[in-house]
């Protein structure tokens, strides 16, 4: 089973070195702290949508749009509950809703979904592995990488596992739909077990298949597929930097700041 | 009685958390922990939402309290990463952190306070099995359930994303509820099973793996097997491995896996390993690329060079660059997300690093050896399984190995496919590599140069291949099937016993003999015997499919599908991987329902039956065992599916019982064992028995003797044909042509989701150009008989026909 959400285009986006891929989601997640007023989160938003198209990932983003929806739904329903303002709305005046705190509560609306799809442009772009290498390069510990590699190789096949590990149990006539929400939870324990069961009979095997390749906790891992960085690399990263430098210096003169109380 | 025990010394907790980065074992367990954090997480929903769309009640969230009493610190890290993972599903973002951190405090507070919260601590193991083990877990739950909310839902709010309020209630309560209700029922499950193998955190943190256990054997050295003429001769002082003496044993374990084993393999040569399940062949690859004695602890005697360098000196991941090690279970070694992350891996780790045009260089060479494309973007898990296993042997051939062992490579492959490896092994020989290959039938023991049979540890046999298979006696006393075709000839005076069809054909006219069956032959009684009369003169099929068509996403699988099955039939479900085998028995018991067309299964139409009413006709028996077995003993298991179905308990023993008698289990030896302890071959009667609880008229095997030896294959045979007779009807998919020839009645042959042929297995077999293009070989007793006209499919049968010919 397939649960990467890497998408094999071949784009100039995905062709981008894994450092630069990181660093620009880095740099949209700092650009959405640094405003709150939905007009200019609307202009972060752009420029994700922007890089979302030019890495081809209309697909991704169909995929989660229910989800992103709701978080943004969530975060514009609920903020004006807890944020004080001047402007009551009508109706809702008696909840302590004012206007201002609509308009942040689509600010934080707007700045979640700067994140999320954010997060499903680099997810659309690289492979785990550029991931987990770019990280290394970047300066985090390269075991941690490869353990996050590893493990998401392993997700798929025992989500695969359980979807079998569900039929076997089904076909044994259990029924996950009956029963009160405790006798519900605790059919579970059928599903999980053999799974776990299933994951942990490997593991000295796993271990040793790893040292048969020659991996050892202790041993220099080499980046063998060093990406260099191209000129397209440097000119988003110089974009990046000056658009991170233009809204750090908005955001020290409080311009796209909204000014709100809880 | 209360007895001290704590999981964590406080006085440890950095030395802990970095511990697990030190250890392949703890790493690996670290991975598999946020593996099966995220593989829960996604698919198994209580269907219970506490912030639709957004959190709702999932049974994933009870596995790092679990996890963590298990596992310690692992645990905290798994927990974490799996988190982040979940997160690689549409929500990567800032939040992560929190939610990176707030997990990782939720698997690893449980491990800290465990045994440490004074008065209040049980004093006992993690299970809750008292009332002071209840209120300790409870205790546990709520502090780490809260702090992983309070983190999540503070860093959230920090953010901006949502108010705290609204976050972390829900968090808390899913966590709370999940592992209150969950987690004691798998404590209860995993911790024996977690202790019995030696993985709990402090188990793996103080194993001793013994480095110098190799002593010097005292015991003289004793050839007591059978050398075959000119072996002796051909052992050269260039070997490449060269074993002495060589014994093994098992810790706790009275027999040697390993007994005196005295062979040498030089450059350019390839060995087979024969032998049963359990004879040793594995443990002696493990030997070969120095897993024993540096990962797998024992007594380990004699001496065992491996390119010129004792197994005993240079750790296992120092050796990788001359002994590649390809494992029975070859998934086990595929650890990238794409084609170039899985060849690139084993280079990674080379000292000095290797330039980038020797990277190169190796990458195309060994992809071109094993005949895979160069889609270095393709992730693995979207290629067949035969594309997989030659993925793994580039993986291993990119380090240029000087030795390469395959451990039964070509179990579970169709005969396609094993077609394709033999291929590339005979490529890699001929290139120079010395290969050595475990086998437990002897398919493919003509690719070998040398063939080493072994039987219970000990070399009872080494010769030539030509040797081995003109001996059937011997290949039959130490569990390996013999060559049908010489079987047919064993008990003629044959000058020397037929390996091919060719060969079989001139010994029959050299003793003039002809193929000419009796009407017991023809009319199926010498294959078959006896059949019960089940069917009446005009019976009603048992299942309809009509008109059925079935897809997975835009994707057909199955089309126009279009037949009967009869009650008290053997039918066998024929076809490549991926022609619809496996989803036309899903369909059968419910757990798929046409898009087009139905089926009725004794009457009822399956997409308005409930699955229970199904069960109690259609029994599925799933290729792997594991993805069923859960309880804690044989009886528990079998019980299962009746208890399910609403039993009562008096009825319940009784269909236990049966069951396990149908299976041939002693209710007595085997009711009290725990289930996972059990060999495969065991596990499956398990399986078997658990399903024969539901009383099913019906039973369907997914490729039942996957895996087993051929003495384990024939008692699962003998078992479903009893079963048969007993009068269930049986459905039976398998890549086995040979089980097919001697076991059933009736055939279905699929390509591509379509039923191409149905008919006899002698029918079918007839055309064997049609069996081939769906990717299958009929067997060579019928290639062997149709050289007379005739389509026979077992040795009886062949037996029976060979007669003078008078004409």
């Amino acid at each position: 089973m397939n649960v990467s959400l890497y998408l094999n285009h071949g784009t100039w986006v995905h062709r981008l070195d894994g450092r630069t891929k990181t660093l620009v989601v880095l740099g949209f997640f700092v650009l959405a702290l640094c405003f709150s007023h939905p007009a200019y989160l609307l202009g972060i938003l752009a420029l994700v949508v922007g890089g979302l198209v030019a890495a081809q990932a209309g697909i991704n983003v169909k995929k989660i749009w229910v989800l992103a929806t709701l978080l943004v739904c969530y975060s514009m329903m609920l903020w004006p509950f807890f944020v004080e303002g001047e402007t009551p709305v009508p109706v809702f005046d008696v909840f302590g809703v004012t206007w201002e705190g609509c308009v942040f509560g689509l600010g934080m609306g707007i700045r979640l979904l700067i994140m999320v799809w954010g997060g499903v442009w680099l997810l659309s772009t690289s492979t785990i592995e550029e991931l987990a290498q770019a990280s290394q390069q970047l300066g985090l510990p390269a075991r941690g990488g490869f353990v996050f590699s590893l493990a998401f190789r392993w997700v798929g096949i025992l989500m695969g596992a359980g979807i079998g590990v569900i039929q076997a149990q089904r076909s044994r006539g259990l029924d996950l739909s009956s029963g009160s929400i405790m006798e519900r939870i605790r059919k579970y324990v059928p599903l999980v077990v053999p799974l776990i069961g299933h994951a942990l009979r490997q593991t000295n095997l796993l271990a040793m298949a790893l040292e048969s390749k020659g991996f050892h906790p202790t041993a220099h891992r080499s980046v063998l597929k060093t990406g260099k960085m191209k000129s397209p690399d440097y000119a988003v990263l110089i974009f990046l930097n000056m658009l991170l430098g233009m809204s750090g210096w908005m955001w020290w003169h409080g311009i796209g700041t909204l000014t709100v109380r809880f | 009685m209360i007895t001290q025990f704590a999981c964590y010394d406080p006085r440890r907790w950095w030395a802990d958390l970095v511990s697990v980065w030190q250890d392949t074992r703890l790493i690996v367990v670290t991975a598999q922990i946020a593996a099966i954090y995220a593989a829960i997480l996604i698919p198994f929903k209580a269907g219970i939402p506490l912030i639709p769309g957004f959190v709702e009640l999932r049974p994933a969230n009870a596995i790092p309290i679990v996890a963590s009493l298990l596992f310690g610190p692992a645990a905290a890290w798994g927990a974490g990463i799996g988190n982040i993972i979940g997160d690689c599903f549409g929500t990567l973002g800032p939040a992560s952190v929190f939610g990176f951190l707030g997990n990782f405090l939720f698997g690893y507070l449980p491990y800290l306070m465990w045994g440490n919260l004074g008065w209040l601590s049980s004093g006992q193991p993690p299970l809750v099995q008292s009332w002071r083990q209840g209120m300790e877990y409870g205790l546990i739950c709520v502090v780490a359930s809260g702090v992983c909310a309070g983190i999540i839902g503070w860093g959230v709010e920090l953010l901006g994303l949502l108010p705290f309020v609204v976050l972390a209630p829900a968090i808390f309560f899913n966590n709370i509820v999940m592992s209150l209700l969950l987690g004691p029922p798998l404590l209860m499950f995993l911790y024996p099973r977690v202790q019995r193998w030696h993985l709990r955190y402090e188990d793996i943190r103080s194993s001793f793996v013994a480095q110098d256990n190799l002593r010097p054997s005292g015991k003289p050295s004793s050839v007591e097997y059978e050398l075959s003429p000119g072996i002796a001769d051909a052992r050269t002082h260039e070997s490449l491995l060269d074993c002495k003496n060589l014994s093994f044993y098992y810790p706790n374990e009275q027999n040697p896996a390993l007994q005196n084993l005295s062979f040498s393999i030089s450059p350019g040569e390839m060995v087979m390993l024969l032998g049963r399940s359990g004879s040793g062949k594995s443990t002696f690859c493990y030997a070969c690329n120095g897993l024993i004695p540096h990962m797998i602890a024992g007594e380990l005697t004699g001496s065992l060079q491996v390119c010129g360098e004792s197994t005993r000196v240079t750790p296992v991941w120092k050796r990788a660059d001359r002994v590649g090690l390809v494992f029975q279970d070859f998934e086990t070694q595929l650890v990238g997300t794409t084609m170039e992350a899985e060849l690139l891996h084993p280079l990674e780790y080379r000292q000095p690093p290797l330039s980038f045009n020797d990277v190169k260089r190796r990458i195309s060479s060994a992809l071109s050896s094993v005949g895979l494309e160069p889609s270095l973007d393709r992730d693995p898990m979207t290629m067949s399984g035969g594309q997989r296993q030659r993925l793994v042997i580039a993986s291993v051939l990119v380090q240029e190995p000087q030795l390469f062992i395959l451990d039964e490579p070509s179990s579970d492959l169709d005969p396609v496919t094993r077609m394709q490896l033999r291929q590339t092994l005979r490529q890699l020989r001929d290139a120079g590599m010395a290969l050595l290959m475990t086998e437990q039938d002897h398919d493919d023991l003509q690719l070998a140069d040398r063939v080493i049979l072994l039987d219970e540890g000990r070399i009872v046999w080494e010769g030539s291949p030509d040797a081995l298979l003109r001996d059937p006696h011997t290949m039959r006393n130490r569990g390996i099937r013999p060559l049908a075709l010489t079987e047919c000839f064993e008990e003629l005076v044959c000058e020397s016993l037929p390996l091919t069809i060719d060969e079989a054909v001139a010994c029959a006219e050299k003793m003039n003999l002809m193929i000419s069956p009796p009407a017991a032959v023809l009319d199926d009684t010498i294959r078959l015997g006896e059949l019960p009369s089940l069917r009446g003169s005009q019976p009603d099929p048992f299942v309809r499919f009509e008109d059925v068509y079935f897809q997975y996403a835009d994707q057909p699988i199955l089309r126009n599908i279009n037949c009967f099955i009869y009650p008290g039939e053997f039918l066998a479900l024929l076809g490549a991987n991926g022609s619809g085998k496996s989803t036309c028995a899903r369909l059968l018991n419910g757990l798929l329902a046409p898009v087009e067309g139905r089926i009725l299964i004794d009457g009822l139409d399956t997409r308005t039956t409930s699955m229970n009413e199904l069960v109690k006709r259609v029994g599925l028996v799933f290729q792997n065992p594991d993805h069923q077995i859960f309880a804690d003993t044989v009886w528990e298991e079998v019980a299962f599916g009746a208890k399910n179905l609403g039993c009562s308990q008096e009825e319940i023993v009784v269909r236990v019982r049966e069951s396990l008698a149908a299976v041939g289990l002693s209710v007595e030896e085997s009711a009290g064992l725990d289930p996972f302890s059990l060999r495969k071959g065991e596990r499956q009667r398990v399986a078997v028995a658990s399903i024969l609880a539901t009383r099913p008229a019906m039973l369907i095997f997914d490729e039942p003797t996957t895996g087993l030896d051929a003495e384990e294959t024939d008692r699962m045979m003998a078992m479903i044909r009893d079963l048969n007779r007993k009068g269930h009807t049986i459905v039976m998919i398998t890549h086995s042509m040979r089980s097919v020839a001697e076991y059933a009645q009736r055939c279905l042959l699929m390509k591509d989701g379509q039923i191409v042929a149905d008919g006899s297995p002698r029918d079918i077999f007839q055309d064997s150009a049609l069996v081939r293009t769906a990717s299958l070989e009929i067997p060579l007793l019928s290639q062997f008989s149709q050289r007379w006209g005739y389509t026979l499919l077992t040795v009886n049968e062949v037996k029976a026909s060979l007669k003078p010919n008078v004409r």
